[in-house]
């Protein structure tokens, strides 16, 4: 055990050693070995019980519906995170610090909060309850309020990834473009969109994962009604509070499962892209 | 092709960045916007490409009125200082960028583009790039790509900021000869900005001396270096001493040396005086001139370059071919100037 850094910017071997065992002790017992009890917990009573539990009707149903709002919402927040990024970093406006707040917004408020605010804007007794009504359509405890608080609780993840990275890359490609005689439209298209993908994907796939994860927002508005309006979070909390411990790992392993294969996805879209990495050179 | 500024003005907030700018660029002609930084140059420039719009005045390209046209309808090409190459774009692509986001009636074919990036890779030097990244260059490189993609949509006018900012001494030395040499090829007309008045008299056919949004001189550079029509130019060009003196009967005093003055006529009264370091000549202790007390010698290269200090403290700089013999630190002079350009003070 050396005592001398190999590198004048290097800690001593043993420090290098002490400090990577933490970090690994750290992420093993706090992430790695959940991970592992939820699979282990859902197996549990065997593999045919692990299979009755998620193909049960209402495990499905709530499978179904998970993917379906994450559908909706994630192209949803794509749009709208690209439009509110590409408006702040590259146009000066009045009020943007404004709008940059309240971008926010949704991170600063607890979820349970933001369920509650659509209850009381479009629940029977909210803001629009009685017109909604007149009109039969239903919003809280339905699937439009589940969408629509998911967007909500989902909007910051694509636009707060965008943001500095496209105040970091300037205005001027963009500059060079028009100047070139590319309209808005093919500047974006070709020149921003391009520059800022891998971030956009990132963006993404924090926002898919929390879309698929939601359940303080979700709850609220949801109202669960098994089969119809409850999603994974929920039917996992539903069979948690009957004593099915495990079923409800069993359907709590099938959504670490949908976790896991958005991380498979990206480090696979990563591979498949590394070229064009290295060559943007960084 | 030509281009007009008319009484062109640009506040940003409560700072005035071009107070009333006119000025013309003749066809084909190379010009320098010369300045320190805040000066406008680059704000002028950015309004001439379409990027910024003025508050005030107007600006005409072949005699046709732009000043409202977006960058995109005015067919000028625009060089950055810091490239802005498109990243994730090949040279070839980059260099070809202009012509593929051409509306389908009047884009070139496919086959066309390639021969015309083709081409302007041959005349940027760089023929065996074309497959590379702009990462992958060095500076110099880079800007060769950013002037062919400039080129490639054949610009009537080609603007250029900073371009040779980012590079290193020797690079930009080349760059500039070579882009003189483009510019004469092409015959297209071209501004250039820049804070490095060698560059601007080395390579403009004319040179706009700018100052706090306003114009101080438009002249070639044999005039604007030996006849600075005002004080600010004759400061900023450089290397200058300069030392208080009276105007007397349109002649310049400066401690009982009599000389006529370089610079525009101004009346009599207390001037401020430009002499440069080689337009001294050393006298001894005794003799009309400045009495000084020498400080430093430095040789550099064919000169030599004596530091000395007059009596009030301030340094002035002597550059001669020779030193005198026995000439050291602490020896008292007379520096007699042989030229002077003055001004009000």
């Amino acid at each position: 055990m050396s005592m001398v850094p190999a590198r004048p910017t290097g800690e001593p071997r043993w420090l290098r050693w002490l400090l990577i065992t933490l970090a690994l002790l750290f992420l093993g017992l706090n992430l790695a070995l959940p991970l592992a009890a939820v699979f282990v917990e859902g197996l549990r009573k065997g593999v045919a019980a692990y299979a009755a539990a998620i193909t049960a009707p209402d495990a499905l149903s709530a499978l179904k519906l998970t993917l379906t709002v994450a559908a909706i919402a994630v192209p949803l927040n794509i749009v709208i995170g690209l439009a509110a990024s590409w408006a702040i970093a590259k146009f000066d406006f009045r009020f943007k610090s404004v709008l940059v707040t309240l971008i926010d917004l949704p991170f600063s408020v607890s979820p349970v909060v933001s369920g509650l605010i659509y209850v009381l804007l479009f629940g029977l007794q909210g803001c629009f309850g009685a017109a909604l009504r007149e009109h039969d359509i239903q919003v809280i405890f339905a699937v439009p309020g589940l969408v629509l608080a998911t967007i909500f609780i989902t909007f910051p993840f694509v636009a707060r990834e965008l943001i500095p990275l496209m105040e970091e890359q300037g205005r001027e490609e963009e500059e060079a473009a028009l100047s070139l005689g590319a309209s808005g439209l093919s500047t974006f298209w070709h020149v921003t969109l391009p520059n800022v993908r891998w971030g956009l994907l990132y963006g993404v796939l924090l926002c898919n994962a929390r879309a698929m994860g939601e359940f303080g927002a979700v709850s609220v508005v949801s109202g669960h009604i098994r089969g119809r309006t409850n999603t994974l979070p929920l039917h996992i909390e539903i069979l948690y509070n009957e004593y099915n411990f495990a079923a409800a790992f069993a359907v709590a392993s099938l959504l670490a499962g949908l976790a896991l294969v958005t991380l498979v996805l990206k480090s696979l879209l990563e591979w498949r892209f590394a070229g064009q990495l290295a060559g943007r050179g960084h | 092709m030509s281009v007009t500024a008319t009484a062109v003005i640009k506040r940003f907030g409560g700072f005035t960045a071009l107070d009333g700018i006119s000025l013309a660029a003749r066809e084909g002609e190379f010009l320098a916007l010369l300045g320190p930084s805040g000066s406008g140059k680059t704000t002028l420039l950015r309004i001439l490409a379409g990027l910024e719009f003025p508050d005030a005045g107007s600006i005409s390209i072949g005699g046709i009125d732009m000043s409202d046209r977006p960058a995109r309808d005015r067919q000028v090409g625009f060089v950055f200082q810091q490239y802005a190459l498109f990243r994730h774009m090949t040279v070839a692509d980059n260099i070809g960028f202009g012509l593929t986001v051409r509306p389908r009636a009047t884009r070139p074919a496919r086959a066309e583009i390639d021969r015309r990036v083709a081409e302007l890779l041959e005349l940027v030097q760089l023929p065996a790039l074309g497959g590379r990244y702009p990462a992958q260059l060095s500076g110099g490189q880079r800007q060769r790509v950013a002037l062919a993609r400039a080129l490639a949509v054949e610009p009537r006018l080609l603007l250029l900021d900073e371009p040779f900012g980012a590079l290193d001494a020797k690079v930009r030395k080349d760059l500039r000869r070579w882009l003189r040499a483009v510019h004469d090829r092409t015959g297209l007309t071209s501004v250039f900005v820049t804070h490095d008045q060698e560059e601007a008299l080395d390579l403009a056919d004319r040179v706009v001396v700018m100052d706090h949004g306003r114009i101080e001189q438009i002249d070639t550079p044999e005039q604007v270096w030996e006849r600075p029509a005002t004080a600010f130019v004759c400061d900023f060009l450089g290397g200058a001493n300069r030392v208080a003196a009276q105007a007397v009967g349109g002649q310049i005093d400066i401690t009982g040396v009599r000389l006529s003055n370089r610079a525009p006529a101004m009346p009599d009264g207390p001037a401020k005086a430009f002499i440069r370091p080689h337009e001294f000549m050393l006298a001894a202790p005794g003799a009309a001139g400045i009495a000084v007390v020498l400080r430093r010698i430095l040789r550099t290269g064919a000169q030599a370059a004596l530091e000395t200090e007059a009596g009030d403290g301030s340094v002035i700089e002597v550059s001669i071919a020779a030193p005198p013999d026995g000439l050291a630190p602490g020896a008292a002079l007379v520096l007699v100037p042989q030229t002077v350009r003055a001004y009000p003070a």
